[in-house]
């Protein structure tokens, strides 16, 4: 029998924590989260040919999990999600079974999309290219609806102590990787799509706003891999400041000198119309919303010059797009990682993912230093777990994880 | 901020005030701000409001209640030529000796009534109204006003005061004497005098250096009894046509000193020597220090020692001794 | 009569003394020895002030009377000092306007139909029109300013400049080309301490950046020793410099006024009187004062100070060839200001009040403090500083005003990028000066709101680069700490923490010497 958090089906939870929880974030870790221990049935999914069955060494918590807890992600989503589904994305785990060509015991780290691949049915257009997160597939085949590992109910997810995955999720991870990187890779393979999609130009100015895990690991994955020449990243906290400047931020500025600041460094002009947020005429080439919130991602449209591009990363909140339409920027989503990477397919001609790019990012010294700070939970002490990653940032964390393994 | 600290924080503010500006006691200057302190500009203490009716009624009580009866069970008091008022209207200046600060209060307080409400005191504006507290305690109480007595000019008030109906007390010697003889007179009162056109009254005390000298602070007694103290009203003087202040002030003096004659021997042989120009030297002989205090202090006649006329109290109170010592024998 | 100025030695008998620190005062406790600098009290004032200012403009200096040089048909420009002059805000009528008045009724019995009078506030923010209009009084202001022939100098209207050539070190000297193509230039001064006036008025006052940028260094202020000093300033070498060039293109002609030390008015008069003279009222009001504004909110407080209005008196007006009147203006600014002081000593300290020449109306945020403390007060001596080489600055301020949006925004940015990276006014000055000065959005700012100039900042922190260099340790009491930091200072709690933070480069028993002002001071170091 195996231990594993539960999220299911509250209608009074969900609301009560949509209506509360961005007030009073302490409603979310106690009586308003539908989120349940439990203990599943082996997941459906075992037994099926490439898939195995992995113990989960640590799983990361998300931003967009927290998000799904307290009710403020988008009802868009409920169509490709199937409950009641352990939630837990960003997974290290050990293979219990043989899968293919990895022995049993293999330390891996897992590509939470659930493609077309893993669900039996033959490549849509997009996974036949290895853009695998564009799959259009999600809610058919031999699973249940899921755009995830960790949002489908037939899988388990890494807040369990069990779970089951395709061979085609799997990554091999470095003995020199501590597990504490290794959950990070698979946010870092997030960053890296996030920075490839960003199409920095040499000499570009890059703003990333916000400096959790998803802004910190953008803001590595810009410096290692793209040509900008600067990277200013908004940041609270002092281990945020710390980590981005690690990282390769050339500056780091608090949230309210950001437009100042930009405008500073661009030579732009500040406009400050009535009841609402001041903007520039003038500013970066590409900013990142690392954040998701209506106040960064307006933050992030007004700080760009007109025809420049913004990244929105993460689960965005409805926001004012008129400098979308006045500014005529690009607004560009980035969602998890792709298998190939067209830009990272080396001269050799061998196809690269984001996966791949991540593992070897894990290994940076910037890495290194939020693993440090990795908050590790058993799984019953989960209302703390989200209490603290609610506030990660100010408790001087950039990861908060499960352990499932442990008991204390 | 709460209001915890907001308090704190006064209560430290006034403690830090008081102790460095030394509340209760005199200010200070910096030693090496001493060359820069501008010269005193008498601070003189308003004293118009003394002579209100209100205040004069307090004043009245103040000296009736608790002045009086004080004074009169610390001293005995002998009051003689009191008539010469019965012949003049107010105001004069009493001109006296001055041997102590039971001076203001015998002379005060031996006036008739209705002579006391009306009379005002001069008083040294540095020793007497160089603190607020001390200003109003002896306007309230003795109907001071300030003087100054270094300047060569009076200011302006004890003319004002004289105008405005009040009779002064005076002492031209300006302090408190030293070994209870005269001291050098002042031209004040002289020129008050004459420029106002009042009677000067010469006033004579004596016994109040014995009682009470410069640096006592409280009435001496003797044997255990009440040291007495008189004072003696003399002929009021008047400055002549065309006489001038120093013509005048010596004659004050002299009347003083006559009075001062008259106290130690009898009206009659005063007269006769003040004729004679030999009424004895008011400021004493000039022989050594203790020898001019030792005189002072010698008991006025009808102290207990050394007196020519015993009273019928004395004879019982001397009996009594006897007697109670004859029983505590047995 | 009014007293000299002396200095105090602490003793037991000395009472607590005022320490003005931004919106507020505390009493302190000096120890022992420390010696203390108090300015001379106020010179009496001239009754007749416009008997004065016409004697003065009628019996000039070194010049034809002002009459004899006004014409119909001819081009007279009058310039004044900015708002910036007197501190605080003198209270109505200010002398200007009564120079001004008497300076037009004399071109107006002349026939004078083209005149236009400019406020001297080279890169400081535009005034509104209030603030005109208190400096200038409203009869002035209602026949000129409609008219758009009384306005604020604009240093980045290129049109409006004029480039005279250069000094012989090769400075460029830019002014108004108004003023440039008068027949008459009039320049109306208030010379409140020594630096100001003489060339340093017209030849800074109505320059632009280019002209500026010679002597407004890290350098120049260095080796401007004290730049309240005009002989021993580099600075006002190259203004006089550049004013003999300008003198050499346009008739000067310059007036100029001192004003006495009377810059409280009641009830705050007992922070001029001498702490040991105070009486019981004295004390009282203190001890309400304190109370009140410790009570106070941030903005009530602001309020009181910034509207108290200076109750100046005149002592002197002098006008005619700039050099001959100025000298006669220094030795009447030495008569009211300047104080003997014997030697220096370990520690010099200096109470920052809520008001500098950049706040006027506005806030005293953590840079203009440091220029307020390390640049005019510890300059205010003449032969050498107060304090000697590698000795401590303790400076009193809370340093937590912030910055005025409106005002200050080049300061804002100069505080959390240019200081958050080196706090060297030279290093800053090589790498940021440039980009400040020509940043499109200062400009448009300066030219059309109410900011300083996007490089004004830097000129704060130069005023401070001749302390910064002399003294090793700078520690605020009562400062805000991470402020402080960034400033690249270190802040304490009381005196006594700031003697111990320093003592490990003055020893522990270092000697004190604290400058007692308000009102202005300054210092003559005898050595």
């Amino acid at each position: 029998m195996t231990v594993a958090l539960e999220m299911f089906r509250s209608v009074p939870r969900t609301l009560a924590g949509k209506a509360m929880g961005s007030r009073m974030p302490g409603i979310l870790s106690g009586f308003a989260a539908p989120l349940r221990v439990a203990s599943p049935e082996a997941p459906k999914a075992t037994g099926k040919p490439g898939w195995a069955r992995l113990r989960t060494r640590l799983s990361g918590i998300c931003g967009s999990d927290l998000g799904m807890l307290s009710g403020r992600t988008s009802l868009y989503f409920s169509a490709v999600v199937s409950l009641p589904f352990t939630p837990g994305h960003e997974v290290v785990a050990d293979l219990v079974d043989d899968c293919e060509d990895l022995p049993a015991g293999t330390r891996v780290v897992v590509d939470p999309v659930l493609t077309c691949a893993a669900r039996g049915v033959e490549s849509c257009e997009a996974c036949a290219v290895g853009a695998t997160n564009r799959c259009s597939r999600i809610t058919v085949g031999h699973l249940s609806p899921g755009l995830q590992t960790g949002f489908c109910a037939d899988t388990g997810g890494g807040w369990g102590q069990q779970l089951v995955a395709h061979r085609s999720q799997l990554h091999p991870v470095p003995d020199a990787l501590t597990d504490e990187q290794a959950v990070l890779v698979e946010p870092i393979a997030c960053a890296v799509h996030t920075a490839l999609r960003a199409g920095v130009q040499p000499g570009d100015r890059v703003l990333v706003s916000g400096a959790g895990a998803v802004g910190l690991l953008a803001t590595l994955a810009l410096r290692e891999l793209t040509p900008a020449a600067e990277v200013l990243v908004v940041a609270k906290h002092p281990l945020q400041k710390e980590i981005a400047r690690l990282a390769g931020a050339t500056d780091v500025v608090a949230p309210s000198e950001v437009l100042r600041r930009v405008r500073r460094s661009t030579g732009a002009f500040q406009l400050r119309p009535e009841f609402s947020r001041p903007y520039l005429l003038g500013g970066v080439d590409v900013a990142i919303d690392a954040v998701g919130s209506a106040a960064s991602l307006e933050t992030a449209m007004g700080a760009t010059r007109a025809g420049g591009r913004v990244v929105v990363s993460g689960m965005p909140a409805p926001a004012n797009l008129s400098a979308l339409w006045f500014r005529e920027l690009e607004l560009v989503g980035t969602y998890a990682s792709a298998r190939t990477e067209a830009s990272l397919t080396g001269p050799d001609g061998a196809e690269r993912g984001s996966f791949d790019a991540a593992v070897d990012l894990a290994a940076h010294e910037a890495v290194a230093a939020m693993a440090d700070s990795v908050a590790r939970y058993p799984l019953h002490r989960w209302r703390e777990a989200i209490d603290h990653a609610h506030s990660a940032g100010r408790l001087g964390t950039v990861k908060v994880a499960f352990s499932p393994g442990s008991r204390s | 901020m709460g209001v915890g600290e907001f308090l704190s924080g006064g209560v430290a503010d006034v403690r830090r005030t008081a102790r460095g500006f030394r509340w209760g006691r005199r200010g200070q200057v910096p030693r090496s701000a001493e060359p820069y302190v501008l010269p005193q500009h008498s601070t003189v203490f308003d004293t118009g409001w003394a002579r209100r009716p209100a205040v004069m009624a307090a004043r009245e009580i103040a000296q009736k209640v608790g002045l009086e009866p004080l004074f009169r069970s610390q001293v005995h008091t002998r009051v003689e030529g009191l008539d010469v008022l019965e012949r003049l209207d107010g105001p004069v200046i009493f001109v006296a000796n001055h041997a102590s600060h039971l001076d203001t209060p015998l002379l005060l307080l031996s006036l008739p009534d209705a002579w006391r409400r009306k009379t005002a005191v001069a008083a040294a504006a540095d020793y007497f109204f160089d603190t607020w507290w001390k200003a109003v305690g002896s306007s309230l109480v003795f109907n001071t006003f300030p003087i100054d007595r270094r300047g060569g000019s009076m200011a302006a008030t004890p003319g004002e005061v004289l105008a405005d109906g009040w009779s002064l007390v005076v002492y031209p010697e300006g302090t408190r004497s030293r070994d209870g003889w005269l001291q050098g007179f002042r031209m004040g009162a002289a020129f008050l005098a004459q420029t106002h056109d009042v009677p000067v009254v010469p006033v004579a005390h004596r016994g109040t250096f014995a009682a009470m000298p410069r640096g006592a602070g409280w009435p001496s007694r003797t044997d255990g009894r009440r040291r007495e103290v008189t004072v003696r009203f003399g002929e009021p003087l008047r400055a002549a046509e065309g006489e001038s202040v120093r013509e005048f002030a010596p004659r004050i003096k002299d009347a003083v000193a006559a009075l001062l004659d008259e106290e130690r021997t009898s009206w009659y042989e005063a007269q006769l020597r003040r004729s004679a120009g030999t009424t004895p030297d008011p400021s004493g002989p000039d022989v050594a220090a203790w020898r001019r205090v030792w005189e002072q202090t010698e008991p006025v006649a009808g102290d207990a020692v050394g007196r020519g006329r015993p009273t019928p109290w004395d004879r019982v109170r001397t009996e009594a001794r006897v007697r109670a010592k004859a029983a505590l024998k047995r | 009569m009014s007293r000299p100025g002396f200095v105090l030695e602490v003793d037991d008998r000395t009472p607590p003394l005022v320490v003005h620190e931004g919106l507020g005062f505390r009493m302190e406790e000096f120890p022992l020895g420390t010696r203390v600098v108090y300015p001379p009290e106020s010179l009496p004032a001239i009754d007749d002030v416009d008997g004065a200012i016409r004697d003065a403009l009628l019996n000039p200096v070194d010049s034809e009377p002002l009459p004899e040089l006004l014409f119909s048909g001819m081009r007279l420009t009058i310039a004044f000092d900015d708002l910036s002059l007197p501190l605080p805000t003198m209270q109505r009528p200010d002398v200007r306007q009564r120079v001004i008045e008497a300076v037009l009724t004399l071109a107006a019995a002349a026939g004078v139909d083209d005149v236009e009078i400019i406020a001297a506030n080279a890169l400081h923010r535009r005034m509104n029109a209030a603030e005109l209009e208190h400096i200038v009084g409203e009869r002035v202001f209602r026949s000129f300013y409609p008219q758009g022939k009384l306005y604020n100098f604009d240093a980045e209207d290129r049109d409006a400049l004029a480039h005279l050539g250069t000094t012989d070190e090769g400075e460029d000297v830019e002014i108004s080309k108004r003023a440039a193509e008068s027949d008459l230039l009039v320049y109306v001064n208030l010379n409140l301490v020594a630096m100001d006036g003489g060339h340093k008025s017209v030849g800074v006052g109505l320059s632009s950046y280019t002209s500026l940028k010679h002597h407004h260094t890290a350098k120049t202020m260095v080796h401007s020793r004290s730049f309240m000093d005009h002989k021993a300033s580099k600075m006002h070498h190259s203004a006089w410099r550049m004013g003999r060039l300008i003198k050499d293109h346009v008739k000067v002609f310059q007036i100029e006024t001192t004003v006495n030390n009377d810059v409280f008015p009641k009830p705050f008069d007992f922070l001029m009187k001498r702490e040991w003279e105070w009486n019981l009222k004295d004390q009282a009001s203190m001890l309400a004062a304190r109370r009140g504004l410790a009570v106070a909110p941030q903005k009530l407080r602001h309020k009181i100070f910034h509207d108290m209005r200076a109750p100046y008196g005149l002592t002197g007006v002098n006008a005619g060839e700039v050099e001959a009147v100025h000298e006669r203006t220094i030795a009447k600014v030495h008569q009211q200001q300047l104080v003997e002081v014997d030697g220096y000593s370990d520690v010099l300290v200096l109470g920052v009040p809520y008001l500098g020449p950049y706040n006027v109306n506005s806030s005293m945020n953590p840079i203009l403090a440091t220029c307020m403390g390390l640049g005019y007060y510890f300059n205010s001596y003449r032969g050498h500083p107060m304090v000697k080489r590698g000795g401590a600055v303790i400076l009193y301020h809370p340093l937590n005003e912030g910055f005025n949006q409106l005002h200050h925004p080049s300061y804002v940015d100069f505080y959390e990028e240019v200081l958050a990276e080196t706090t060297d006014p030279q290093v800053i000055g090589e790498k940021y000066e440039k980009q400040f000065a020509e940043d499109p959005w200062y400009r448009h700012l300066y030219r059309t709101s109410n900011a300083y100039h996007g490089v004004h900042p830097f000129y704060m922190w130069y005023w401070a680069a001749h302390a910064m260099d002399h003294v090793g340790d700078v520690v605020w009491v009562g400062g805000d700490r991470k402020v402080a930091k960034r400033l690249g200072f270190r802040a304490a709690s009381s005196l006594n923490d700031a003697l111990e933070m320093v003592s490990g480069s003055v020893g522990t028993s270092p000697s004190i010497t604290y400058l007692h002002n308000p009102p202005h001071i300054l210092a003559d170091v005898k050595v």
